[in-house]
C-alpha cells in the first residue's frame, strides 16, 4: 500500500524503528511487521501537528546512524542510536512512541492477546454486586461529619 | 394581547450542568425561557465505545482539554500561567457530556470554613439550605449509591444502587481494613437500573470520561434537558454569546450572540442568568464592558474572575500482582475514603482532602502512561511492562480542598480570540502553600494505603496538569458586595437581574466533586427566582 504522507523510504524507515520500539513477544510480531507505520502514516496525514516531532525524529535516527544506514545496523547498535535520539529531543521521540503504541494496542488481534473480547461496547462487563456486609466496620465508626 | 416586552422571559447562557437544571426549573413555573449554548447535541454515533481504537477518542475528538480536542465549538484557552488546565467541554449538556460522574455533596462544615477554621470565607447558606435542593437534583438525575455513610449527614434513599464489589474493591479493602480508615461506596451520577427514559442501565463498559453511549450516565443532557424541551424551552445551539447588554440604569438587557452562519444575533430578557461556567462566565462579563461597568458586567468590585479555584489533585497508582481488572466498571466511581476530610491542625495545614478510589484504563493509554503519564518503557522489556500494569493497576486521586486566593483569576487574553473574535480567557493560578503542605501528606496517605493494600509498585503523579476539571469561584456568592459578586440567590449585588448560577459561584471549593453542589444552587436560584421574578425583571 503506498502512504499518504510519508515517502515510501520514510516509511520503511519507520517500520523497522518500530520493530524496535515494540519487538516481537511470543507468537506475536512486532509493531513494524504488522503493519503499524502505515496506520501512523494515515495518522499524519489527518492530523498535522504530530508531522513535526515524527519526521524530526526520524531525520535525527538518520543522522545518528552514521555512514551505515539503520536497516544495516545490528539490533544492539540501533537501540543505542535510538537511546541517543530520545535523550537529545524526548519530546519529539515519545511523540512516535505514543503513535506507534496508537497504531499497534488499537489492532483486535493485540487486543485479543492481552485477553479483551472485544471493544466495551455494547456488550460491556458483568461485575459482582455490592456486598453491603463489607461496610459493617465503618458502619460502626459512628459520625464523622462536623457541623459544630 | 400586546407583544411581551422582551423576546423570553429569562435567558440562560450556557446549556451545561447548571443551565439545564435552571431551564427545567424555571420553565417549570411557566416562564418563558431561552437558552444560548455555542456547542451542538453530540450525536450518539460520535462515541468510540463499539470500536476497537475507542482510547484514541481521549487524544482526539474527546480529549477533555478543549485546546487539544479543538472543536469547532470550543473557544482556546491560555493556559500558561497555570500549572493545571482547565477542562471542559462545550456541547448541549456541557461539561457532564464527557466526565467521570463523581456525585458526592460538600459537608456542612464546608460551607462554613471561616467559622470553623478561620480561612477564608463561610457561604451565604448552610448545608441545611441546599439539602433539599440536593435531594430534589438527585432525584431528577438518578444517583447510584448507599445512604447510610457516617462520613456524611443521612442523605434520602439513592435512586438506584451502588454497582459494583470486584477484585478492585477487594484490593482497596484490604488496605483500608488494616489502616481502620473511613471508606464509602460513591454516590454517582449515573444509573445501575432502570431509572428514567430513554436510558439504560451502567453495564460496567468503563471508559465514561469519552462520555456514555447508553445513556447511563447521569449528564444533563440526557436528564434535564428532555424535560425542559417538553417544557417548551428555547434551546438555541451554536450560539456563541459575545457579550450580555445593559440599559442606561446598569440593567441586564440581553445579550448579543453569533448564530450557526456567523450573523450577529441579539436576545432581549427581563433576566439574564450566566451558566457558562466558571471559566466562560467571567470571561463573557469581563467582556460585557458599558458606561456604567467600565471593568466588565457586575464588575465594579473588581472581583468577577478573581478567586479561581480547581481542586489540585495528585494521582497516586498500585500495581497489585493479581488481576483487578480496573478498566471494567465506570472509570470514577468506586469508593471514597474520607478519613482526611477535616481540619487537624496537628498535619500541619488547614481543611482537608479526600481518597477518591477509583479504577483505570485499557490497554492503549496504560501503554502512554495510563492516568498518571507514565508511559510503558519501549525496547525489549515493552511487553513485560504493559503486562504487569494492564489489568493490574488502580488508581486514587488525592483531591484537596483549594482556598480561594485573590491572584487566582480569569482575566481577558490581550491577544488570543475565538473564532467569532472574541477575546479568549487567560488563567493565571498558582498553588497556595497549604495546599502544597496538603497536597505532600495525602501523597503520602495514598502510598500509605497501597503499601498496606499489598501493591507491588506505586507510581504517584504529584500534581496532575489535566485535572482542571472542577472551575469554582470566579463569580463567589456572599453577602458582602467588596468581597463577593452574587448574594446567596445567585443575584448579582450590582445588577439586580443578572444571575450566577454555575460552578463561579462556589465560596469555597470543598474537597469533593463539584457538580452535585453546582446543581443544588442552580436549583436553589432558580426556585428563588421564580417565585420572585415579577420583581426581579419589573
Ligand atoms: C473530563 C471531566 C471529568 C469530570 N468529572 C467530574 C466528576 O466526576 N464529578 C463532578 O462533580 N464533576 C466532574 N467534572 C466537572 C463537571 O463536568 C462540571 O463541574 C460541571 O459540568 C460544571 O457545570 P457548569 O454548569 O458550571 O458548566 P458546564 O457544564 O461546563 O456548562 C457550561 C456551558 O456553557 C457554554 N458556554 C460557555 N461560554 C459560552 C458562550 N460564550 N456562549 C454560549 N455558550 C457558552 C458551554 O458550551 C457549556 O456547554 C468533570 C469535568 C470534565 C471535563
Ligand atoms: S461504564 Fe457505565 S456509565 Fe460509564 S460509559 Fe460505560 S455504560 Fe456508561
Amino acid at each position: 500500500m503506498t502512504p499518504r504522507f510519508l515517502t515510501p523510504k520514510e516509511l520503511a524507515l519507520l517500520s523497522l524503528v518500530q520493530n524496535e520500539l515494540v519487538p516481537s513477544y511470543g507468537d506475536l510480531p512486532p509493531a513494524g511487521t504488522l503493519g503499524a507505520a502505515l496506520t501512523v502514516d494515515a495518522y499524519l496525514a489527518e492530523q498535522p501537528r504530530l508531522r513535526r516531532p515524527v519526521l524530526t525524529t526520524l531525520r535525527a535516527i538518520e543522522v545518528r546512524s552514521g555512514k551505515t544506514p539503520f536497516a544495516e545496523l545490528d539490533a544492539g547498535r540501533r537501540v543505542e542510536v535510538l537511546r541517543k535520539v530520545e535523550d537529545s529531543d524526548p519530546e519529539s521521540f515519545s511523540e512516535l512512541v505514543k503513535q506507534t503504541y496508537n497504531a499497534y494496542y488499537t489492532r483486535p488481534d493485540i487486543q485479543a492477546s492481552l485477553g479483551i473480547d472485544g471493544p466495551p461496547q455494547p456488550l460491556g462487563f458483568e461485575l459482582p454486586a455490592f456486598d453491603e456486609s463489607r461496610l459493617s466496620r465503618v458502619r460502626a465508626m459512628g459520625k464523622l461529619w462536623r457541623d459544630d | 394581547m400586546p407583544a411581551p416586552e422582551h423576546d423570553s422571559d429569562v435567558l440562560i447562557v450556557g446549556s451545561g450542568a447548571s443551565g439545564a437544571a435552571a431551564a427545567w426549573s424555571l420553565s417549570r413555573r411557566g416562564l418563558r425561557v431561552t437558552c444560548l449554548e455555542q456547542g451542538r447535541w453530540v450525536d450518539q454515533s460520535e462515541y468510540a465505545h463499539s470500536r476497537p481504537d475507542y482510547e484514541l477518542a481521549r487524544q482526539t475528538s474527546f480529549a477533555k482539554d478543549p485546546n487539544v480536542r479543538g472543536w469547532a465549538e470550543d473557544y482556546p484557552i491560555n493556559n500558561s500561567g497555570t500549572p493545571i488546565h482547565p477542562l471542559m467541554v462545550n456541547a448541549v449538556g456541557g461539561s457532564t457530556v464527557h466526565w467521570s460522574g463523581h456525585f458526592p455533596r460538600m459537608r456542612p462544615s464546608d460551607f462554613r470554613v471561616k467559622t470553623l477554621d478561620g480561612v477564608a470565607d463561610d457561604w451565604p447558606f448552610t448545608y441545611w439550605d441546599l439539602e433539599p435542593f440536593y435531594d430534589l437534583n438527585d432525584s431528577m438525575v438518578g444517583v447510584s449509591g448507599l445512604a447510610g455513610d457516617p462520613g456524611n449527614p443521612p442523605r434520602s434513599p439513592r435512586q438506584t444502587p451502588p454497582l459494583a464489589f470486584d477484585a478492585g474493591c477487594e484490593a482497596y479493602l484490604r488496605g483500608l481494613e488494616k489502616l481502620g480508615w473511613h471508606w464509602w461506596p460513591c454516590d454517582n451520577a449515573l444509573i445501575s437500573e432502570p431509572f428514567g427514559e430513554n436510558r439504560s442501565p451502567c453495564n460496567c463498559c468503563g471508559p465514561c470520561d469519552i462520555g456514555c453511549p447508553i445513556g447511563a450516565m447521569s449528564s444533563a443532557h440526557v436528564t434535564y434537558w428532555p424535560k425542559a424541551l417538553a417544557q417548551g424551552v428555547q434551546l438555541i445551539t451554536h450560539a456563541r454569546v459575545e457579550q450580555i447588554t445593559v440599559d442606561r440604569a446598569g440593567r441586564a438587557t440581553g445579550a448579543l450572540y453569533y448564530d450557526e452562519q456567523g450573523v450577529r444575533q441579539s436576545h432581549s430578557a427581563g433576566v439574564v442568568v450566566m451558566a457558562a461556567n466558571g471559566v466562560g462566565t467571567p470571561r463573557l462579563l469581563l467582556n460585557s464592558t458599558s458606561a456604567i461597568f467600565p471593568s466588565g458586567l457586575a464588575n465594579n468590585s473588581g472581583i468577577v474572575g478573581a478567586y479561581l479555584m480547581f481542586h489540585p489533585v495528585a494521582l497516586v497508582s498500585g500495581v497489585f500482582e493479581e488481576v483487578v481488572n480496573g478498566q471494567r466498571g465506570p472509570i470514577g466511581g468506586l469508593m471514597n475514603c474520607q478519613e482526611f476530610y477535616e481540619t487537624d491542625l496537628s498535619r500541619g495545614y488547614v481543611r482537608g482532602f479526600e481518597l477518591q478510589l477509583s479504577r483505570n484504563v485499557g490497554p492503549l493509554s496504560v501503554a502512554n502512561g495510563g492516568i498518571l503519564g507514565h508511559p510503558v518503557p519501549w525496547g525489549s522489556g515493552h511487553h513485560e511492562a504493559l503486562r504487569s500494569r494492564y489489568a493490574h493497576t488502580m488508581t486514587t486521586s488525592v483531591m484537596l480542598e483549594d482556598l480561594p486566593e485573590r491572584e487566582n483569576r480569569v482575566t481577558l487574553d490581550s491577544e488570543l480570540t475565538d473564532a467569532h473574535g472574541i477575546p479568549a480567557p487567560r488563567v493565571e493560578y498558582r498553588l497556595g502553600e497549604n495546599t502544597q503542605r496538603m497536597l505532600e501528606f495525602g501523597i503520602a496517605r495514598a502510598r500509605d494505603l497501597f503499601e498496606a493494600a499489598e501493591a507491588v509498585e506505586i507510581l504517584v503523579d504529584p500534581l496532575v496538569r489535566e485535572s482542571g476539571w472542577h472551575l469554582m469561584g470566579t463569580c463567589r456568592m456572599g453577602d458582602d458586595p467588596e468581597s463577593s459578586v452574587i448574594n446567596g440567590w445567585g443575584q448579582a449585588h450590582e445588577c439586580p437581574n443578572l444571575f450566577v448560577i454555575d460552578g463561579s459561584t462556589f465560596t469555597t471549593s470543598a474537597a469533593v466533586n463539584p457538580t452535585s453542589t453546582i446543581q443544588a444552587i442552580a436549583l436553589r436560584c432558580a426556585d428563588w427566582l421564580g417565585r420572585n421574578y415579577q420583581e426581579v425583571a419589573a
